[in-house]
């Protein structure tokens, strides 16, 4: 097994950033994988930077920056937090929507015995937004679909926070 | 026979999760070393595709990691978090349903040992 050495690894860190490893984590990974590489398959005597430059290139295609740039492209197109059939999207907003009158109207149902006029006519005001988004979609062929298109994302701040399958 | 990348890359967030949920904790050279010796060689994942997606889900919350470290150089360790945990069932889960598709689409007999 060669010994790997604070030189070597001081050497390979130097090199992976002037190939354009500038993500830290990246680079303490690439090492110890290039470090493991090595111990496992270069003889005490042999020329460790002469074995470092042929193993490097089975990391890449064309230049070690690769490895960054799809790093980067992974983590820039992250999953969205949720992932939602449009049913499911409008349920949900159906509830957000709907729910809080629904609460209120059980709360004062359970005090007074009754229900306001305020709290059921607020309900059936909200209910009909989704309900009336559900109609349309209902009867839109998928193909054709201007209010809720599959594959659309709602977007919280830069990155899709719901996405609907 | 040495499986393509492009059929690898798709199935590769697939085949770590349940590296790490069969092996509790993994790194890299590990992970690389242990699907050549399941998958008998065919499948060969590259350090280009096997790191930029361990980050990926790690910022997923997939994975949780935790540091070793040996002298000056250091061992990142990746393990499945709860959500890491979820998402392995349901990508077996798809991942076999799509193999019996592609099974009948492609119509091809399994073959008995």
């Amino acid at each position: 097994m060669y010994p790997i050495t604070d030189r070597h690894i001081e050497y390979i860190l130097t090199d992976l950033r002037a190939r354009g490893i500038t993500i830290p984590d990246l680079q303490q990974n690439l090492i110890d994988h290039i470090c493991i590489l090595i111990e496992r398959n270069l003889g005490e005597e042999q020329d460790f930077e002469v074995f470092y430059r042929s193993v490097l290139p089975s990391f890449y295609r064309e230049e070690m920056a690769e490895i960054e740039a799809e790093t980067n492209f992974l983590l820039k197109h992250r999953r969205p937090f949720l992932l939602l059939s449009r049913g499911q999207f409008l349920l949900g907003l159906f509830a957000l929507l709907v729910g809080p009158f629904v609460s209120i109207g059980v709360m004062c149902l359970l005090r007074t015995g009754r229900l306001p006029l305020e709290v059921w006519g607020s309900t059936l005001i909200f209910a009909q937004f989704p309900l009336w988004i559900w109609i349309v979609l209902a009867f839109t062929p998928d193909r054709f679909d201007p209010l809720l298109p599959t594959g659309a994302k709602v977007l919280i701040s830069r990155k899709p926070f719901i996405s609907i399958l | 026979m040495v499986y393509s990348s492009e059929l690898i890359k798709g199935t590769l967030k697939t085949i770590i999760l349940k590296l790490l949920a069969d092996n509790k904790k993994m790194y890299g050279y590990e992970i690389t070393q242990r699907v050549r010796e399941v998958s008998r060689d065919r499948i060969q994942i590259t350090e280009g595709a096997l790191y930029p997606t361990l980050h990926a889900m790690e910022a997923d919350g997939l994975v949780t990691t935790e540091v070793d470290y040996i002298g000056k150089r250091m061992r990142k360790y990746y393990s499945l978090s709860p959500a890491g945990k979820a998402a392995t069932r349901e990508r077996v889960k798809e991942i076999a349903a799509f193999m019996q598709t592609m099974a009948t689409l492609l119509d091809i007999q399994p073959k008995t040992a």
